[in-house]
């Protein structure tokens, strides 16, 4: 049961088996997490605003709450774990024992415009992966967010025909276009392409020589995307092993390079101001049918470590409670 | 199955003509019922569910993932912005958004202009990008009438054929935008139904011989 009346837009009360079905999910994934040597950190819900300035984007940094406190402090409320768990760590690094493995839960909130299944306050559970080997912490990761989404699932027979139903996973790299739209539409309009690329429009796509970028996720030649097609082959390898390994358990998984098409790294794509602005490296979504949002989000953000004056490698994600709880409950109607 | 959306009343037609040229066939389709089955379509490999919807709707049903995908004008689009993939747009309906006085220039104000339009937030953007810094007032029908009965300066309007126009000596001042009919997906479904749709998708834009 939810209620709302008399609260503020976007936010929403769970009372009852609301809050039951949602404790459970989280003992649910938690155990699985410490399961796997993740420790929980329980971070603050307000903060100082100034640290946020270089973490995040001109977007992420809009959607923020902030307000003056009595003592004239800017704060900020909650608005994402992973920067505020980064510039927490940063200057401790060299006491750190490396890899780390650590998890959260809790609430964030952010001003934005509601749209389906889109509130301003949301619950988030999420893992980052700090230190290590990156290629062997990427796939880790990938793997226990796999896992993370199926526990959520539950054990609900898939109906059907398995493949329309099934949980997507896409991979992609931050930046792996920005060659390939440098090179088709030049400084002035390469931003303008990556968002027509990242909205899947095949005319925009065709002439710029990405076609098979929106039809199949990635081109065929991979040295049209330059520099980054090492990391998109040994993303299509990635994908091999994980689709061999899941194989049958209802989640498919893709390299789908237009879905980060907006996640540009080269100032010359002004369009790097999304919600994963602070992505650099290997980028992943996941999706289920008939759903509004992504279940979850998550990809390598070392680049945040370094404007902390930090060297770490770091790779994460946070999956939206409610909108697993919704999953689970839709599995359990059909 | 695969859900599709589809505009009630005179956009009806042309979006069921690209459909159809592009092999999908929706022969028997009564524009009278909502919701309507196509058990066999080969172009799909898989049953088609049609549902007929004001246009305004189309996209929140879309978002939400209702209906996988729809034929909605790239207006509704703008003034809406929803968070849909927009993988190709069609040929048949392409009009354009236009700004609207009864003199073939804009009119000079010593204050602030004043406009009618059915797209508040759309136009509002377009005119900023044009130094225009206009008093949006919002008309659901009609549009024309808002200069004409001076409740307003000027208009921001579809205009097709321009018979509107003539026929109330009104003035397209400047064209500020394309409108376009636009396939568009919601964003789980294009990845659920990502094999099935390019077909589809491939065999549209064949058939469309416009671009944006």
């Amino acid at each position: 049961m939810k209620i709302s009346a008399g609260l503020p837009t976007g936010v929403s009360a769970a009372l009852f088996d609301s809050a039951k079905r949602r404790r459970q999910l989280e003992a649910r994934l938690s155990a699985l997490l410490e399961e796997r040597g993740f420790a929980e950190v329980l971070l603050p819900i307000l903060d100082y605003f100034e640290p946020y300035r270089p973490l995040l984007t001109g977007r992420r940094l809009e959607q923020l709450y902030r307000f003056v406190d009595r003592d004239g402090q800017l704060l900020v409320l909650r608005g994402d774990f992973t920067p505020m768990l980064a510039r927490l760590l940063a200057p401790h690094l060299d006491e750190l024992e490396l890899p780390l493995r650590l998890y959260y839960r809790g609430d964030v909130v952010r001003h934005q415009p509601l749209r389906p299944g889109r509130m301003r306050e949301y619950s988030q559970l999420g893992a980052e992966l700090l230190g290590g080997d990156e290629a062997e912490a990427d796939e880790r990761m990938l793997t226990l967010f796999f896992d993370l989404l199926l526990e959520a699932r539950g054990e609900a027979p898939v109906p059907g025909d398995g493949e329309e139903h099934a949980l997507r996973v896409v991979l992609g790299v931050a930046g792996a276009l920005d060659e390939a739209l440098l090179a088709a539409a030049g400084d002035r309009e390469a931003s303008d392409l990556a968002l027509r690329i990242a909205s899947r429009d095949r005319i925009a796509a065709r002439r710029a020589g990405l076609a098979e970028v929106v039809e199949r996720g990635y081109p065929t030649d991979l040295s049209v995307l330059g520099g980054s097609a090492e990391a998109v082959s040994d993303l299509l390898g990635l994908r091999d092993r994980l689709a061999a390994a899941y194989r049958g358990r209802g989640i498919e998984v893709e390299v789908d390079l237009a879905e980060f098409a907006a996640a540009a790294l080269d100032p010359r794509i002004g369009v790097g101001e999304g919600p994963r602005g602070y992505y650099d490296g290997l980028m992943f979504a996941a999706y289920a049918p008939g759903t509004a949002l992504a279940l979850g989000v998550g990809g390598r953000y070392d680049k945040v470590f370094r404007s902390l004056s930090g060297d770490c490698s770091a790779v994460g994600f946070s999956l939206g409670l409610d909108l697993l709880l919704e999953l689970g409950a839709a599995e359990t109607e059909t | 199955m695969i859900t599709f959306g589809l505009p009630k009343g005179r956009n009806l037609g042309p979006a069921r003509a690209s459909l159809g040229a592009a092999g999908l066939n929706l022969d028997g389709l009564d524009s009278s019922r909502l919701r309507q089955r196509f058990p066999n379509q080969n172009l799909l490999g898989t049953p088609v569910e049609v549902l007929l919807l004001k246009d305004w709707d189309l996209p929140l049903y879309v978002e939400h993932g209702i209906v996988d995908c729809a034929i909605v004008g790239s207006d509704v689009l703008e003034e809406t912005q929803p968070d849909v993939f927009r993988p190709l747009q069609l040929k048949d309906g392409r009009s354009r958004l236009s700004l609207i006085a009864e003199t073939p220039e804009l009119p000079k104000r010593s204050g602030q202009l004043r406009a009618a339009t059915r797209y508040p937030a759309w136009a509002a953007r377009l005119l900023a990008e044009r130094n225009l810094h206009v008093e949006v007032i919002h008309l659901t029908s009609s549009i024309e009438l808002g200069p004409l009965l001076d409740l307003t300066d000027v208009a921001v309007d579809i205009v097709q054929t321009g018979t509107t126009l003539r026929t109330h000596d009104l003035h397209e001042v400047e064209v500020l935008a394309r409108v376009a009919p636009t396939f568009v997906v919601n964003r789980a479904s294009f990845h659920a139904h990502r094999r099935r749709l390019s077909g589809l998708l491939g065999a549209l834009e064949e058939t469309e011989t416009g671009g944006d």
